[in-house]
């Protein structure tokens, strides 16, 4: 069966869409559990001013609203993903969050046969407004009935 | 080789075997207050088209950072990481990470380097390509 497009005028629009705007402080427990979750809490306890592994930008990812996508299709999965840093977060220090709806496109055919992906980017700001760290998110939205998957 | 002494284009990273077990998704799932079926339920993950529970993507993305700061042992940060996810990784497999310095420049007082990382699974397809870039803290030994 051929598959109709879904990203319509008015998805396309809502590319460029971004969240309020939300004040996040690295709190020295939020770096701590981040990097429990890989096991790395017993390589060095954290004190505040010091420089936070990569990985803490996770704990401060779910302090900011995302961005509302319409649920174009019943299943999801995350194809790709990127952090970037201007410079290391620092315990204790507090920046702005927004997430940014950066692009819908969509993908005929493949394993997951016809599928969206939308790509977020989550910014964390200084008080001069310069980005200093970045979480981009690409995620696929496809049909898990009628995928091949990787079964 | 770690970084210690000066990196150079060829320079593999220390092979890191790992094992993402619930325990760990758990943790990542409260930490980022995100809760999808596939991170948790055999049968919810079935349906979406996947082998079993699932690794989160950020899971992974952490491990290749994870991999990439003990290789700097101290002496530098990661500017920046990625993941491009290929395959599904089960949740409780074991996953070998490998990475490989790239390209390597010294420039205005600023030393970086690129590295390509590969997550491969118990049957050896590569399930993660990566791709990190460090700068060295310019005070370390070269």
């Amino acid at each position: 069966m051929e598959q109709k497009p879904l990203i319509t005028d008015e998805v396309r629009a809502l590319i460029g869409t971004k969240s309020p705007s939300s004040k996040v402080t690295l709190t020295r427990r939020g770096a701590e559990r981040a990097m429990e979750v890989f096991r790395r809490h017993r390589e060095r306890s954290l004190q505040e001013g010091d420089e936070a592994p990569a990985c803490a930008i996770v704990a401060l990812e779910s302090e900011v609203d995302g961005v509302a996508i319409p649920q174009l299709m019943p299943d999801t999965l995350m194809v790709g993903d990127e952090w970037d840093f201007e410079r290391p977060l620092v315990v204790g220090e507090s920046l702005t969050g927004e997430t940014v709806l950066a692009d819908i496109s969509e993908r005929f055919g493949g394993r997951f046969g016809y599928a969206i992906t939308v790509r977020t980017e989550f910014r964390l700001s200084d008080s001069r407004g310069r980005v200093v760290a970045k979480s981009v998110r690409t995620m696929m939205h496809y049909d898990g009935r009628t995928a091949e998957g990787t079964r | 080789m770690g970084p210690l002494r000066a990196a150079s284009e060829g320079d593999e990273l220390p092979l890191v075997e790992v094992l993402p077990n619930a325990e760990m998704v758990i943790r990542y799932c409260g930490l980022s207050w995100s809760f999808p079926s596939l991170f948790y339920d055999v049968d919810a993950a079935r349906a979406q088209g996947m082998p079993g529970t699932i690794v989160p993507g950020p899971v992974k993305l952490g491990l290749l950072s994870q991999v990439v700061e003990q290789w700097l042992e101290g002496d530098g940060w990661v500017r920046g990481v990625r993941a491009a996810n290929r395959r599904p990784d089960v949740v409780g497999r074991p996953l070998t990470v490998t990475g490989r310095v790239v390209s390597h420049r010294d420039s205005d007082s600023i030393e970086q380097a690129d590295i390509e990382l590969t997550v491969t699974n118990e049957s050896g397809q590569t399930t993660v390509r990566g791709f990190a870039t460090v700068e060295f803290n310019s005070d370390r030994p070269r």
